[in-house]
């Protein structure tokens, strides 16, 4: 018997930065979660792809320097690295620049 | 201070502008702005203060132009490589425009000469390559109630955030934890030409009262897909360098 699980979900991550050089190419990756997924659970699945990213671990900090934007809210104004995703949603991962 | 039928001549265009007017220009004409660095966002953001007639910049730079400074840094020609930038700059920007005073100080930004090159000016403009004389600059500037212009660059993209130290938050707000320092930051020119180009342009606002300044907000700038986003920035109470001033 094959079971197919159904509730998956795709979330779309749009990296910038340091980070998105980290990822190559335009940045942008396509994630399937499992339903109820949280901020959380895609930065984990982010950081078992690419462990050297110093960036999504600054993320685990309270007080972090690094922007993330669930459909353009900051999940400041949300429920923070709880805040929990839906299908389609799309998230964008912001960390501060210094070039000049 | 009254300007002069050249002078008068010369802004014509922004003078024009109704909210803008004689009276803008001499604001324009008594300010003094400090552009703190002038690589790739200095030499936009310089050049736009000097043709609109901002009475005194204060440039300062340690480095050297180097080649690989071209692609991005607008105030300098290949016979400028090995020079000193602030001279370079300082030159270029008075034959540009005669009108406007140009020191030129060839430092680099530290935490015992960043009082020194803040006083007597009104604006300091950001043309930093990495975050730790940021810093620097956005504590003195909170410490001497001067507005401070946060912008930078990486790749495709850009950032701006103007600072008025009391009231809106401050780079440290944004920027709570130190991140890592880039060794060399990739860039194309078009970017710190276009986040130089608002920076001057905030620091024009600032002076003259004209428009709003962009507090309170970061931009930031996908060049990639020309996307502009605005995220609210809050002033952290707890901020070490602003918090409760």
């Amino acid at each position: 018997m094959i079971i197919v699980l159904e509730n998956d979900m795709k979330v779309t991550v749009k990296t910038f930065a340091t980070l998105r050089e980290l990822f190559g190419g335009t940045g942008v990756l396509v994630l399937q979660l499992p339903e109820n997924s949280s901020v959380r659970d895609l930065i984990d699945a982010l950081r078992h792809r690419i462990t050297r990213a110093s960036v999504l671990k600054d993320l685990e900090n309270p007080n972090s320097s690094v922007k993330v934007l669930v459909n353009g809210r900051e999940i400041t104004y949300l429920k923070g690295l709880e805040t929990e995703l839906r299908d389609g949603d799309v998230v964008a991962i912001i960390p501060p620049v210094a070039g000049g | 201070m009254e300007l002069s039928p050249k002078e008068i001549e010369r802004y014509d265009r922004q003078i024009s502008i109704s909210s803008f007017g004689i009276e803008a220009q001499l604001k324009l004409k008594r300010a003094a702005v400090l552009v703190a660095g002038v690589g790739g966002l200095g030499s936009a953001a310089a050049i736009y203060l000097a043709a609109a007639g901002v009475g005194r910049l204060r440039l300062v730079d340690h480095g050297e132009v180097e080649l690989s400074n071209l692609n991005r840094q607008v105030l300098y020609s290949v016979e400028d490589v090995g020079k000193p930038k602030v001279s370079a700059a300082a030159k270029r920007l008075r034959a540009l425009n005669p009108e406007i005073e140009v020191e030129a100080i060839g430092e680099r930004i530290t935490e015992s000469n960043i009082h020194g090159l803040l006083k007597g000016v009104d604006v300091v403009v950001d043309g930093q390559d990495n975050f730790k004389t940021r810093f620097i600059i956005n504590r003195a500037c909170v410490e001497e109630s001067k507005p401070f212009v946060y912008g930078a660059v990486y790749g495709f993209e850009g950032r701006l955030m103007t600072i008025i130290p009391g009231k809106t938050p401050c780079l440290r707000c944004l920027i709570p934890r130190d991140p890592e320092e880039p060794s060399k930051v990739p860039t194309i020119g078009s970017l710190p030409g276009l986040v130089g180009s608002l920076e001057a342009l905030e620091a024009i606002k600032l002076i003259t009262g004209v428009g709003k300044p962009f507090t309170n907000k970061l931009l930031i700038i996908d060049g990639a897909e020309t996307a502009f986003y605005i995220i609210d920035v809050k002033r952290d109470p707890k901020c070490p360098v602003c918090g409760g001033k």
